[in-house]
């Protein structure tokens, strides 16, 4: 049971009550639910009915706080080291609401890795976007966490540089910012210090003010300190009555046993329902729209088999290279950087069943069912490319193997296309192509659906020999530029009878002025709320890794050479015969290409 | 050669019009009119479309005619010829005729009429503008009203516009069209006077291979005695001769019976051509192009998806004085049994064998047969009443000089239609048409069901039905195509709006859209029937009009009354709300 939620902040909008909640006995249940349903929105809250304000959010907390939709885990691994998140809030969300009032909830955000990048360009802009859209709650703070000495002040004006207000409503920006920076604090130490995070701890305390806490670790560090900081902050750092959760980025090991001792390790200190792995592909607007658009509307779910669509295809490209910051990708590869996570993921969420509701865990248990159903990855079904030095102009663009923090021999594939199938009723014999390349003449993501040719076409004479070239198609735009377009073959107006493609389209920028939030900001919210759904459970991850790892492991025993493109081009010739293979021609690379 | 005669002509073994009558077609034939596209070749295109199934085309739409002249084998081996040598098709013009050997004379009769003015001579100047015309061609007025040549030019020249987009020669090629016009006036039931036009037509067609086309732009009372007239005295002798017939057909089944009796007395069916202008707006011309093209909307094409279909036509000014002629027969009868139940046909046909005209029509009577007779509480008529607004008056229907004050001649209604057929057994088919209405449009609106087990449910609210997928076929003004879907609004949370996916003509396609009436009386000279109403259509359409109008009339149904300029009388709200429809093109998104 799901309950939907209006709400322009909470993300999820869904309250989970998992499968297993009749164990808790219903009138609780009902209660939380009651709660949920009514407590709309922080930002109408805070908008319309400002002096309910602290109340509803409480609410909102305390149902947030309630691991509802966490309980199905309890059974898995009782009396881990904290399972805070199972005991107190649980016993808070059953409580009146006069309870919940005494004990104010507080957030505590601590960005571990402060002074890396993507804490710089992505998560405090992110956090800031999210406060400046009154989508956090009233008690929250922000702490930084890195190695480097830095004072509260220099940590704040490190952020500042990189905060922004949206550019459709500017007012207060700056009062915001310094409100926002304001409840920013940094603490130094060592990744593997328990002292350190024995420190952050009584800092956090001292803001926290007695509140009932909880707290959301932001884990934007290299892999291999993971498990350190995991275990620090677990172990001297973590809620002791409210919820602790841990935020996790890629990569998630580079193959399956990696992947699955990184698993065993966090679970160490971890509940799965603590561990949120990101993958930010999954909070892209367009993504997201992805299920809205196949669940709601009745136009689109008679089509989505086999029995109409053709192939699909899943394509990223970015116009640059690694840029002199090979060091981290040279070890990865394009394959484990971009197909088997964001590209798997999204296929994974284009082709599962129906799920029972929106619900986290029904959604994911439908994504892992396509991933298991998933044919073996052959080499054969694999390109793999690498970008090599281009003279452009008076121009000249460097090779992958130029970068000086690559190895002048890598053969690591800064491109790869690869065709997969999903056996079961519904894809049997449907062609998935995924195509991923760095430095090619384009930056895009984009998902294109293309349908089967009309049987007994009555137009047939009009359209030249290859039926294949007049079908139908899908494009699901994910960036830049959002937008959905449905090719469809349309009369040329006028005298006679000529027919060509046209779209019928929805530009997000002509139709939604509002600018749309950045996959993180959707993504850190959905964390503070509990909710999962755009979060990769272990064993969707353990089923992402089975297809991918053979295959990776073949091609690096064989040494498979890269086939080489120029920097900037369309990438190798190779991509189009293993296309031409499964009888596909790529959307992207057609004469008429949009 | 009197009229009998002339139709005996017509049944040798070859020719198109005994096919037609055994129901099967000479193979050639058939070939060729499913490509039937002539137009394809007006200039710009010749170069993309395959010419050569054009050419052939283009010499059965001569040979058509031209039969009883020919032999068979001379025919067959003309087209292969002209197949062959389609490349040197170097000219770009439209028609590729036997040059030298054929023309074609086109006679409006009732040249002085307003139509003739607006429409007909326009969109001859446009057809010839496009060079679609055939090299040879001549223009005659008709009328009873004395005038010169220079006189009718002058008249003619008043309404000719070159088309926005391409206005180089413009004047220079209103001259040339000009100079192909000419006049003679007569009498319409006058065996002489359309002698003196046959003397004029066979004077200028020089000895050519002679077809020929009438457009009878005349009231109704005198369709018979013009065709009359014009078939035994003024019909081609060596090529072919068609009429083009303007609506109404009668005003009901009992009159369009008599009238087509009288039709066939001096024609042959496949020499009458009914025009329908709405069957040539462009979108409605897409329409099985959009259906049976595409993938993606055929599977979705029956009850199974379609919850209702709505015809939706509406004209923002009234009779304006000139109610003479619409008070006799009301809105139903002028636009619902034709141009709407026409599109309705359209839309429901089973898929026909081939782009055939008689494959499609065929499945369009199939369609009009299946329905559902009509009954009188599935209808709404309405009238319009004055309305003060801002300071100007608006006259109600019976204001008009031309009306009867006691007049109820609805100039609105609406009627829920039922086709009682596999696929679209339950679905309501609900036509609203009316005038003096606050805007100008006509529309095809499909609403589909909601979806089953939605999983955004508690996104939508309390009615599933307003978050319906609805796909919008706007023919006028301002052509587009939409498929409303839901989406989700960008940002955080999980807010649904419906969106739509659209196709907007002026965005997409910078040309101008020709006027109806330049395809259709281009496909009436290349002999393509596709979009003419058969005379079993015709009667079938009737059939399910006659007794409601009958019963309408004998117990004075009083319409309920709706101020000028306003959406209608709130009594279609009540007709859709029967059948569980909201009408989409009065909702608050549209």
């Amino acid at each position: 049971m799901a309950i939907r939620n209006l709400s322009p902040c909470s993300s999820s909008g869904t309250i989970n009550l998992s499968p297993s909640v009749p164990h808790y006995g219903t009138p609780f249940s009902t209660k939380s639910v009651n709660f949920s349903s009514r407590d709309n929105s922080c930002r109408w809250v805070s908008h319309i009915l400002s002096e309910f304000r602290s109340r509803k959010l409480i609410q909102l907390k305390s149902s947030n706080g309630h691991p509802l939709n966490a309980v199905s885990f309890k059974d898995d691994l009782p009396g881990s080291p904290i399972a805070k998140e199972h005991t107190m809030p649980q016993v808070e969300g059953s409580l009146p609401i006069a309870e919940s009032v005494r004990e104010q909830p507080t957030l505590s955000i601590t960005i571990v890795g402060a002074s890396g990048d993507l804490a710089k360009k992505k998560i405090f802009p992110a956090l800031f976007a999210l406060f400046y859209e009154d989508c956090l709650p009233e008690n929250f703070t922000v702490f930084g966490y890195a190695r480097t000495e830095m004072t509260d002040e220099q940590l704040r004006n490190m952020i500042s540089e990189t905060l922004t207000c949206r550019i459709d409503k500017r007012e207060n920006c700056d009062e915001k910012m310094k409100e926002f920076l304001k409840r920013c604090f940094y603490q130094s130490g060592q990744y593997n210090s328990e002292e350190d995070f024995s420190e952050l701890n009584r800092k956090l305390k001292e803001k926290e003010a007695g509140r009932l806490p909880n707290r959301l670790f932001y884990l934007s560090i290299p892999p291999n300190i993971f498990v350190d900081v995991v275990r620090c902050a677990s172990l001297k750092a973590s809620s002791k009555v409210g919820w602790t959760r841990v935020i996790v980025e890629k990569p998630f090991g580079r193959d399956s046993d990696s992947s699955r001792e990184l698993t065993r390790c966090l679970k160490q200190y971890l509940h799965e329902d603590q561990i949120f792995r990101i993958d930010h592909y999954l909070g892209k607007e367009l993504v997201e729209n992805l299920s809205v658009l196949r669940f709601s509307n009745l136009v689109f779910e008679p089509l989505w088999s086999r029995n109409f669509i053709r192939n699909v295809q899943l394509i990223f490209s970015e116009d640059f290279g690694t840029e002199g910051r090979g060091g981290y990708f040279d070890s990865y590869g394009i394959i484990r950087d971009i197909m088997q996570n964001h590209l798997l993921q999204i296929l994974a969420l284009f082709a599962m069943e129906t799920p029972v509701s929106l619900d986290a865990e029904d959604i994911r248990n439908e994504k892992v069912k396509v991933l298991r159903s998933m044919r073996p990855l052959q080499l054969e079904d694999v390109i793999v490319g690498q970008y090599k030095g281009h003279n452009k102009g008076a121009k000249s663009y460097p090779s992958y193997t130029d970068d000086p923090s690559v190895a002048k021999d890598s053969l690591t594939p800064t491109f790869a296309a690869a065709a997969l199938f999903v056996n079961n009723a519904r894809w049997d014999g449907v062609p998935f192509l995924m195509k991923a390349g760095k430095a090619l003449h384009t930056k895009r993501g984009e998902i294109r659906v293309q349908f089967r040719h009309v049987p007994g076409n009555l137009y047939k004479t009009n359209f030249g020999t290859d039926l294949d070239k007049a079908t139908n198609e899908l494009v699901i735009r994910v960036q830049p530029d959002e937008a959905l377009f449905l090719k469809i073959n349309n009369k040329v107006p006028g005298l006679g009878m000529r027919l060509d493609r046209s779209d019928l389209n929805l530009l997000y920028k002509a139709r939604y002025p509002r600018e749309i939030p950045d996959a993180y900001e959707r993504l850190l919210l959905d964390a503070i709320e509990g909710e999962r759904r755009l979060f990769i459970r272990s064993d969707e991850l353990d089923a992402a890794w089975a297809l991918f790892t053979p295959l990776l492991k073949d091609l690096e025993q064989r040494k498979i050479a890269p086939e080489l493109y120029p920097y900037g081009s369309r990438g190798p010739v190779g991509a189009h015969y293993l296309a031409a293979k499964y009888n596909v021609r790529w959307g992207d690379l057609s004469a008429e290409d949009s | 050669m009197d009229a009998r005669s002339f139709a005996v002509s017509y049944s040798s073994p070859y020719s198109p019009s005994s096919a037609f009558r055994n129901g099967h077609h000479h193979p050639l034939v058939v070939n060729v009119s499913s490509l039937s596209n002539c137009k394809i070749l007006s200039r710009h295109l010749t170069q993309i479309c395959p010419s050569l199934e054009v050419v052939r085309m283009q010499d059965v739409a001569t040979k058509h005619n031209a039969v009883d002249k020919e032999s068979p084998v001379e025919n067959l081996k003309d087209g292969l010829f002209s197949a062959t040598s389609s490349h040197e098709r170097s000219d770009g013009l439209c028609f590729d005729y036997r040059k030298d050997e054929s023309t074609v004379s086109i006679t409006v009769v009732g040249a002085s009429g307003d139509l003739a003015k607006k429409k007909i001579f326009p969109a001859l100047f446009a057809l010839f503008y496009e060079d679609c015309l055939p090299k040879h061609f001549t223009v005659y007025g008709y009328a009873r009203s004395k005038m010169t040549n220079a006189e009718l030019r002058n008249m003619v020249s008043k309404t000719l516009t070159c088309r926005i987009d391409k206005r180089e020669n413009c004047s220079e090629k209103m001259e040339q069209f000009l100079n192909r016009c000419f006049y003679h006036s007569g009498q319409y039931d006058s065996l002489d006077n359309f002698m003196e036009l046959d003397t004029k037509i066979k004077e200028h067609e020089a000895g050519r291979i002679s077809n020929r086309l009438f457009y009878l732009s005349i009231p109704p009372n005198i369709f018979i005695d013009a065709v009359r007239c014009a078939s035994l005295s003024a019909s081609s002798t060596n090529g072919w001769t068609r009429v083009i017939v303007e609506k109404p057909f009668g005003r009901d089944s009992e009159s369009s019976a008599a009238l087509t009796r009288g039709l066939k007395k001096y024609l042959n069916e496949d020499q009458i051509f009914r025009i329908d202008h709405y069957l040539g707006k462009e979108l409605v011309e897409n329409l099985s192009v959009l259906r049976f093209s595409n993938l993606v909307f055929e599977p979705l094409w029956s009850r199974q998806y379609i919850r209702n279909v709505q015809l939706i036509f509406s004209e923002d000014f009234g009779t304006e004085g000139r109610g003479g002629y619409f008070d006799n027969y009301g809105i139903i009868r002028d636009i619902m049994q034709n141009h709407l139940l026409q599109i309705l046909a359209l839309f429901a046909m089973e898929t026909p064998v081939s782009c055939d005209a008689e494959d499609i029509r065929n499945e369009k009577v199939k369609v009009l047969r299946s329905m559902r007779p009509l009954q009188l509480e599935n209808l709404v008529v309405g009238q319009y009443k004055s309305h003060t607004k801002g300071g100007i008056t608006y006259p109600g229907y019976t204001d008009d000089m031309t009306v009867p004050k006691d007049s109820l001649t609805p100039t609105f209604a609406a009627a829920a239609l039922f086709i009682d057929n596999a696929r679209w057994d339950g679905v309501p088919f609900l036509m609203k048409a009316g005038k003096a209405l606050h805007t100008r449009r006509a529309e095809i609106r499909v609403q589909f069901r909601h979806v089953p087990g939605n999983l955004y449910n508690r996104n939508i609210g309390t009615d599933l039905d307003q978050a319906t997928n609805e796909l919008v076929i706007k023919i006028q003004p301002d052509e587009a195509i939409y498929l409303k879907i839901n989406n989700k609004v960008p940002g955080l949370g999980m807010r649904l709006d419906r969106s739509t996916l659209n196709l907007h003509y002026a965005a997409r396609y910078s040309k101008e859209i020709p006027d109806a009436y330049e395809r259709l009386l281009l496909d009436a000279i290349d002999g393509e029937r596709r979009l003419f109403i058969r005379s079993d259509e015709l009667d079938a359409a009737w059939a399910l009009f006659t007794p409601l109008l009958k019963e309408l009339e004998e117990k004075k149904i009083i319409p309920e009354y709706y101020p000028y300029g306003s959406r209608g009388p709130v009594g279609a709200h009540y007709l859709a709300a029967r059948y569980n429809v909201r009408w989409g093109d009065l909702g608050l998104e549209q």
